[in-house]
């Protein structure tokens, strides 16, 4: 026997922003071609451009002072990377020596064979049969988890893998939000004390997964285990983190470690919760 | 974008455990938004939201003549627009295939006059007939179109308001309709047999309905099994694959089961809708 | 629906005569009645649960790779297979080759005149064609590549599309072209307590009007060997009971099929030895 099947009515909709509660007043709201600034001691930075010598937004947006610098961050965007962060990505396209990655930003990023371990220890030259095997280390459709290495003129990225905590990902589930709501912390991995881990990809890929011990196989991770069921309180605890982290991102709240399981445990009092 | 191996069989073993990505059970269908009256020039419309898809219907009334074959019958024809604005797969004629295949599984799902009596829609026997075009909008695709479709197109013909007839005159070739000038006194479609579809899809060795995005690509064979009634009005496979005839005979049987629910909570819905609360696309 | 100009066509208003004559003015209802009698036989003397006759032919179109002709009764069916080829406009490498169907009704096939062009019944038929042989072929064989299946019903005698799924499948065996299976296909009409196998087209046409409350048309096509179904489909309102009880009718008369589609193959393929 299935269960009730929910059909709302729209005038039963439920306006899930919470901005609107909050007191605080609203950061003022720049819109395309709208005069930030006439004066000429300000640099132009992101989402703004020159004209007349005045500084006008090009983007819809909140703006950001750093100095001198001016510029406009877009609410929705795509991601913009930096170097160092930590991203989720899915392989696109195998290549010469390197492979395709959409990490959610304009361009597809790199991830090169010289930048990845492969089996059989860190310091290994890198053979034409490695060139040969790259598509059994990684194929198209795989997920990962990287480092930004480096950003070119063109906004493009460049990854690696050169740790034991990155590398292909296994089992698991992925959930997709806005990249400007994965707040910045010191580590975006997690093992979440519920029994899980996460990744916090910072260009807005959310990995979700059975707890990682990096601690005893260190081959670089490209092994997939695909025989392992995981248990069904994990599985539980997954689809629970799954739809709280959605639930977070449709009222537009920043997600962390903290969010997350504060979200989480407010979630347990509500026994049936389907989407 | 497809997923790789380990996704497909954490989805797989999902799906054995009844424990879907989502939380959900394999019967369980995820919540739905559904507004009707949506499309002023339309004599009837819903909007139908389930969770990513969005689909808009709205249902336009003309006059015509019957088909010489069936002179007591009125016309029903459906359209679908892919639109591009759904996805960017839409673009140009991709879409077309989409379309083609929806608009024809409502139509023998609607062939029977069990499902929708036609022959309500006669004015005059062999000269004049109501038509009604049912144009099908997808706004957004999210996986599972049919279910959404049928249910949209189910609640556009329950809004609908077909206009009163105050006199005919016949002259000769010439027939001249006068329709009532009262817009409220119209009268409304019996709905009670419109089919509602149910997709059911087979992973692994399990089937479930309502599937999602990522659940469609890990599918082996998908059935469309529309019901009307309590009987089967049309049931059609989706996409490839073969199935086992056994296997084919349970996905019926939970398509059936699932859809007599999902008729339930539908009527339940419609019954709640209150006159002049139209939200529209805002909020 | 564009109309071709260029070909000469009737009045858009002209009607078939038979409309007019005395046949008609029966209803639908008593029309039914004289197709079964008591004993549950039809008009042309078979049981209700019995196939008519099929004669098949491959390798009737020279310039076609494979091809094939059939006869179910008075239902005549041409179907062929042409080369493998690139898929065009494709610009994505897809790892499955891909089939194309085209299933038309010659203008002289039914009672009514067809149009040259594809109705949208004809739509429906390709597509469900080109699920059902889509399953039967080796796909993977042939990544990037396309094979054009083109059907014609010559005449409309009830059950085309099964005829036409089976003339296909063996067009295909005999075009050389990597199959899982031999296909079959079969069509039952259901009115009331009444099933007829393999109805013929006043069969066929009547079933799809509500005289009883259950009326219905199933056509599935079947791989024998595998026991799979490759396609379902079903119009009409029917009770599922009903349906699972002619999955296993329809299950039975195909596989009695496929004994002659295999002959039929065998034949093509010694009739090519012999000859080089």
């Amino acid at each position: 026997m299935s269960r009730k099947i929910y059909i709302r009515l729209a005038t039963d909709r439920v306006n899930t922003s919470v901005a609107i509660e909050g007191l605080r007043a609203y950061p003022s709201i720049y819109t395309p071609g709208q005069i930030i600034t006439n004066q000429n001691e300000f640099m132009r930075g992101h989402g703004t451009y020159e004209d007349n010598g005045l500084l006008k937004a090009s983007v819809a947006g909140v703006q950001e002072k750093v100095n001198n610098l001016i510029s406009v961050r877009p609410l929705k965007s795509r991601y913009n990377g930096e170097v160092g962060d930590v991203v989720v990505g899915r392989i696109t396209e195998v290549q010469q020596k390197r492979w395709k990655v959409n990490t959610n930003s304009r361009l597809d990023s790199i991830l090169p064979l010289s930048s990845v371990n492969l089996p059989g220890g860190e310091l290994r030259r890198r053979s034409v049969e490695d060139e040969h095997m790259m598509r059994n280390y990684l194929q198209e459709g795989d997920l990962i988890s990287a480092e930004v290495k480096n950003v070119y003129s063109d906004g493009s990225l460049s990854l690696h893998t050169r740790s034991l905590k990155y590398g292909k990902l296994g089992q698991g589930i992925m959930v997709k939000v806005f990249p400007s709501l994965i707040k910045r912390s010191k580590t975006h991995f997690h093992n979440l004390p519920i029994g899980i881990s996460l990744i916090l990809g910072t260009n807005g890929f959310i990995w979700i997964c059975p707890i990682i011990n990096n601690t005893e196989e260190s081959v670089g991770g490209f092994v997939q285990n695909l025989e392992e069921v995981v248990p069904e309180i994990t599985r539980a605890t997954m689809s629970r983190t799954r739809n709280c982290i959605l639930a977070l991102a449709q009222s537009k709240m920043m997600l962390f470690d903290t969010s997350i399981l504060f979200a989480y445990e407010e979630s347990k009092s509500i026994t049936y919760q389907n989407y | 974008m497809p997923l790789c191996d380990a996704e497909k069989t954490f989805v797989l073993h999902g799906v054995d455990a009844n424990m879907r990505i989502d939380g959900r059970e394999r019967e369980d269908y995820r919540p739905m938004e559904l507004e009707t009256d949506v499309v002023s020039h339309a004599f009837g419309s819903a909007r139908l939201r389930l969770a990513n898809t969005d689909v808009l219907v709205a249902v336009k009334i003309e006059v015509d003549s019957p088909f010489p074959e069936k002179p007591f019958e009125g016309k029903l024809e459906f359209f679908v627009d892919c639109s591009a604005n759904a996805t960017p797969d839409f673009e140009g004629r991709g879409g077309e295939n989409l379309a083609v295949e929806l608009s024809n599984c409502l139509a023998s799902a609607y062939r029977s006059n069990e499902a929708l009596d036609l022959k309500k829609l006669c004015i005059m026997k062999g000269r004049k007939c109501w038509k009604l075009y049912v144009d099908i909008l997808l706004l957004e695709v999210g996986g599972n179109l049919f279910d959404a479709v049928s249910i949209a197109v189910k609640s556009a013909l329950y809004n609908t308001q077909i206009p009163k007839i105050k006199s005919i005159h016949v002259d000769g070739s010439q027939i001249d309709i006068q329709v009532c000038d009262d817009i409220f006194s119209c009268t409304r479609l019996d709905i009670s047999g419109a089919p509602l579809m149910v997709t059911v899809c087979k992973i692994g060795e399990h089937c479930i309905v309502d599937p999602n995005a990522a659940e469609e690509q890990c599918s082996v064979g998908a059935v469309v099994v529309a019901v009307s009634r309590g009987c089967l009005s049309t049931v059609l496979q989706t996409g490839t694959g073969s199935f086992h005839p056994k296997t084919l005979k349970e996905c019926l049987k939970l398509g059936f089961s699932v859809a007599q629910n999902l008729e339930d909570s539908l009527m339940e819905t419609l019954g709640e809708i209150k006159p002049n609360q139209d939200v529209g696309f805002l909020k | 629906m564009p109309i071709d100009h260029k070909r000469i066509n009737p009045p858009e208003d002209a009607v078939p005569y038979k409309l007019f004559t005395k046949l008609n003015t029966k209803s639908s209802q008593e029309q039914y009645q004289q197709i079964l009698d008591k004993n549950q036989i039809r008009k042309d003397g078979r049981h209700a649960s019995e196939h008519r006759k099929i004669y098949m032919k491959t390798g009737v179109i020279a310039h076609a790779k494979g091809s094939a002709y059939i006869e179910q009764g008075q239902t005549k069916i041409v179907a062929s297979v042409f080369d493998p080829r690139e898929i065009p406009n494709r610009l994505d490498y897809c790892l499955k080759g891909e089939v194309y169907c085209d299933f038309k009704f010659a203008p002289f096939s039914c009672p009514k005149r067809r149009l040259h062009q594809q109705d949208s019944q004809e739509k429906e038929y390709s597509s469900i064609m080109k699920k059902a042989l889509e399953a039967a072929i080796c796909r993977h064989e042939f990544p990037n590549f396309q094979v054009d299946v083109y059907v014609l019903v010559l005449h409309n005698a009830g059950s085309a599309l099964s005829a036409a799924i089976t003339a296909a499948g063996a067009a295909l065996a005999s075009a050389g072209i990597p199959m899982f299976d031999i296909i079959t296909s079969s069509t039952l009409a259901i009115q009331g307590k009444d099933v007829l196998l393999d109805p013929d087209f006043e069969e066929e046409t009547l079933s799809e009007i509500a005289i009883e409350k259950e009326h219905g048309i199933i056509v599935i096509s079947v791989l024998a060997t595998h026991d799979q179904i490759s396609h379902f489909h079903q119009v009409g309102n029917l009770p599922l009971n009903v349906v699972s009880d002619s999955i296993d009718i329809l299950h039975k008369s195909c596989k009695e099929i496929v004994p002659l589609v295999q002959k039929c193959v065998i034949r093509s393929v010694l009739a090519g030895i012999s000859e080089t």
